[in-house]
């Protein structure tokens, strides 16, 4: 793990560790309602403030907290043309399976690559230090990921262009 | 299976089985850029009807198709073509040499019969370097004698171009991306077809250029080039040592034509290869999240003995 990576993830790790103290709670607006405040936006006094870790320029997380939900999203790195679509084909390809990760969000934030929302329904019923290590994990990985199909990537149009130029001498 | 085949499978698998017992047979196959086989016999089981369209057949035919089709399949070759088709080749069981050997020969050439008629232009490009070459330099320092610029619509939107110069033959490629990761990916592959050359191993290739949306200086004249994002070009640059003999000029025609398609399967190749890691990575994320979910109460529980064991 490279040396501002680790700071990075300890202070996601203790920010969402303590953004996750959420409660149940019905809406002020409609009655037998009970949604995410952070998604319904509908009760300011219910909404808390926002809060943006970065790392650099292109790797930032933003929390969202609220009574009884937190928000969260990701910017992934994306250095050149081919992390950027590998990174969007990545993510594409989990938030259309969004329904088997239960805090995964269909739909990124608007300036972030993906985004997980977990109300408090999923802090009741699961561990809560889990979810903050299956967040961690992601977020560790999925850059590993990226830059892995992307050595593959380059290793395999090498192999495919020798083979086809040694076939003339 | 890194490099592709240039023969027919279809083909060489079917004549394989009727020369060896006749039989009626009507199918109809396709092979890469849209051409289309029909391999019939219309009149009696002993005689086998194998026709071929393909879409540049007027150009190709411009640039001496016909006599490669003679020279390679003689007696074999039937005048007037299958309607709707544009070359037919028949073979008459009763009148084919018995010789296993020559019977494989035959069967052989008739599976390459798409790489024979697409490789006319190549042969006439490597004929017309070798006359130029003859013909002396212009002393006064002019521009040296260039063939003429041979354009062979093999695709809807894509072309070869091959000019024979006194010292080379130029082969260009414009090859279309359908969807944005192709053209990413199609530009890693071709940086790398550019990029490989440099190894002392394969000093002695082509020399290929890639541009991407600006056509190369030697087609730039062509009218109706597309110049938009996702067009490719990639230019060969093959000397007279890649066609001194008659077996390397075979090889490197078979090989030159199959770029294209060997380009693009590989592309396709390594999205699948994305895809499946991806669905890999994403099983082991859900591993890791499900750990989070605390044990769910198991419904019935059973004593030893079978009775069901309930709190009250």
């Amino acid at each position: 793990m490279s040396n501002s990576l680790r700071p990075y993830l300890a202070a996601v790790r203790s920010t969402l560790t303590a953004a996750m103290t959420l409660e149940n709670f019905s809406s002020q607006v409609v009655e037998r309602h009970n949604k995410p405040e952070v998604e319904a936006r509908a009760t300011p006094e219910a909404l808390l403030n926002p809060l943006v870790i970065s790392r650099n320029e292109n790797e930032r997380v933003l929390i969202e907290p609220s009574i009884n939900s937190i928000r969260l999203s990701i910017k992934i790195k994306q250095a050149d043309e081919i992390e950027r679509i590998l990174c969007h084909k990545f993510t594409r390809f989990m938030m259309m399976r969004a329904e088997n990760f239960i805090i995964l969000r269909r739909k990124p934030v608007s300036g972030y690559d993906i985004s997980f929302l977990i109300t408090n329904f999923h802090s009741e019923t699961m561990l809560k230090h889990k979810l903050v290590d299956f967040i961690i994990q992601f977020m560790e990985e999925v850059d590993k990921e990226i830059s892995e199909m992307k050595l593959s990537l380059n290793a395999r149009a090498r192999i495919v262009a020798e083979s086809y130029l040694t076939t003339f001498d | 299976m890194i490099l592709l085949e240039s023969h027919s499978v279809i083909i060489l698998n079917t004549l394989t089985e009727k020369f060896a017992k006749a039989g009626s047979i009507d199918v109809q196959f396709v092979d890469y850029d849209g051409v289309r086989f029909h391999l019939s016999t219309p009149q009696r089981k002993t005689l086998l009807l194998l026709s071929m369209s393909i879409r540049c057949w007027e150009e190709l035919v411009q640039y001496g198709a016909m006599d490669v089709i003679k020279r390679e399949y003689g007696s074999y070759f039937k005048p007037d073509a299958e309607p709707e088709y544009n070359v037919s080749l028949e073979f008459d069981l009763e009148a084919i040499p018995e010789d296993a050997e020559a019977r494989e020969a035959i069967i052989k050439s008739a599976s390459l019969l798409k790489r024979n008629v697409l490789g006319a232009p190549f042969e006439l490009a490597f004929s017309t370097q070798k006359s130029l070459e003859a013909s002396a330099s212009p002393a006064d320092g002019s521009t040296p004698a260039q063939g003429a610029l041979m354009q062979i619509h093999y695709r809807d939107e894509e072309a070869i171009y091959i000019q024979a110069s006194q010292d080379r033959v130029t082969v260009v490629f414009s090859t279309v991306f359908k969807d944005e990761t192709d053209r990413i990916f199609g530009k890693v592959f071709l940086q790398e077809f550019v990029d490989a050359r440099r190894q002392p191993s394969i000093q002695n290739a082509p020399q290929v250029l890639y541009s991407n949306k600006e056509p190369p200086l030697e087609i730039r004249s062509v009218p109706g080039l597309k110049n938009s994002d996702d067009v490719g070009y990639v230019t060969f640059v093959l000397f007279p040592r890649h066609f001194s003999n008659p077996d390397k000029a075979y090889a490197t025609i078979s090989r030159i034509q199959e770029f294209r398609d060997y380009l693009h399967y590989h592309i396709k190749c390594s999205k699948a290869y994305m895809h499946s890691r991806m669905r890999h990575r994403v099983t082991e994320f859900l591993k890791v999240l499900n750990r989070a979910k605390t044990e769910a109460p198991s419904g019935e529980r059973k004593t030893v003995t079978g009775r069901s064991f309930s709190t009250r």
